[in-house]
């Protein structure tokens, strides 16, 4: 197998790049997304990078006999619910862009 | 970190703490006729980890129960010191036991705590995918 394929979290980390609000040298001003009700996507992106990463360091680490099974199945664990979340939510906007679009002119 | 993955961090730090006694029961129940073997007892510790945010349980050190150990007189043994009496281990196999047993039982209720908390997760995700 490509060991590449391990290497998702660099995936993740460049969409998280993709988040930062750099984007106003092109004169446009990025909305402003996270709110004091406490919904930031920017948190929510780098958990899941966060959370991915720690559960493939954690894997090879057991791989080499250097962590425990407890570490990892924590590790793997919380990598899927933050996954899950991830895809849900993901979902739900795909859903509602197409919502949109279905809408008649 | 939400809450549920706090949970499941402290169940793990549970089962690990849990899985080292059990190992230092095994070595008392593994060295019961070693001479002069003195039997091991593990002490816990509460440690706060900032990173997850969350209490575990730490493994607080490994310690030596310090009660003489058991003296048999047999004067024919070899291991037989000049009043004739031999040491065996201060290691109580009935002890041992229901140090492991609990082991076994604080192991499953972490593991019951980390389903618990999984499984809420996910049925609260479930509710956005309908």
């Amino acid at each position: 197998m490509d060991i590449n394929a391990f290497n998702a979290a660099n995936t993740y980390g460049a969409a998280q790049k993709l988040l930062t609000p750099e984007r106003q040298s092109a004169g446009v001003t990025a909305p402003k997304i996270s709110d004091e009700s406490g919904f930031n996507p920017e948190k929510l992106v780098s958990e899941l990078s966060n959370a991915v990463g720690k559960s493939e360091n954690a894997a090879t680490a057991y791989m080499a006999g250097r962590a425990d099974p407890h570490t990892v199945v924590e590790a793997l664990a919380s990598a899927e619910l933050a996954v899950e979340t991830a895809v849900t939510l993901r979902n739900k906007v795909v859903e509602a862009y197409q919502e949109l679009m279905r809408m008649p002119v | 970190m939400n809450d549920f993955v706090k949970a499941m961090s402290a169940a793990a730090s549970g089962m690990n703490a849990q899985g080292f006694r059990l190992r230092v029961v095994s070595e008392n129940v593994a060295n019961t006729d070693t001479p002069g073997y003195h039997r091991k007892t593990v002490s816990f510790g509460n440690v706060f980890d900032n990173e997850v945010g969350a209490n575990r349980v730490t493994v607080g050190g490994i310690k030596l129960d310090e009660s003489p150990v058991e003296e048999r007189y047999d004067p024919s043994n070899p291991m037989a010191n000049e009043a004739g009496y031999v040491e065996a281990s201060n290691v109580n196999l009935m002890l041992e036991m229901s140090d492991g047993r609990e082991a076994n039982r604080s192991y499953e209720a972490n593991l019951a705590t980390f389903q618990q908390a999984r499984q809420m997760y996910s049925s609260l995700l479930d509710l956005l995918k309908r």
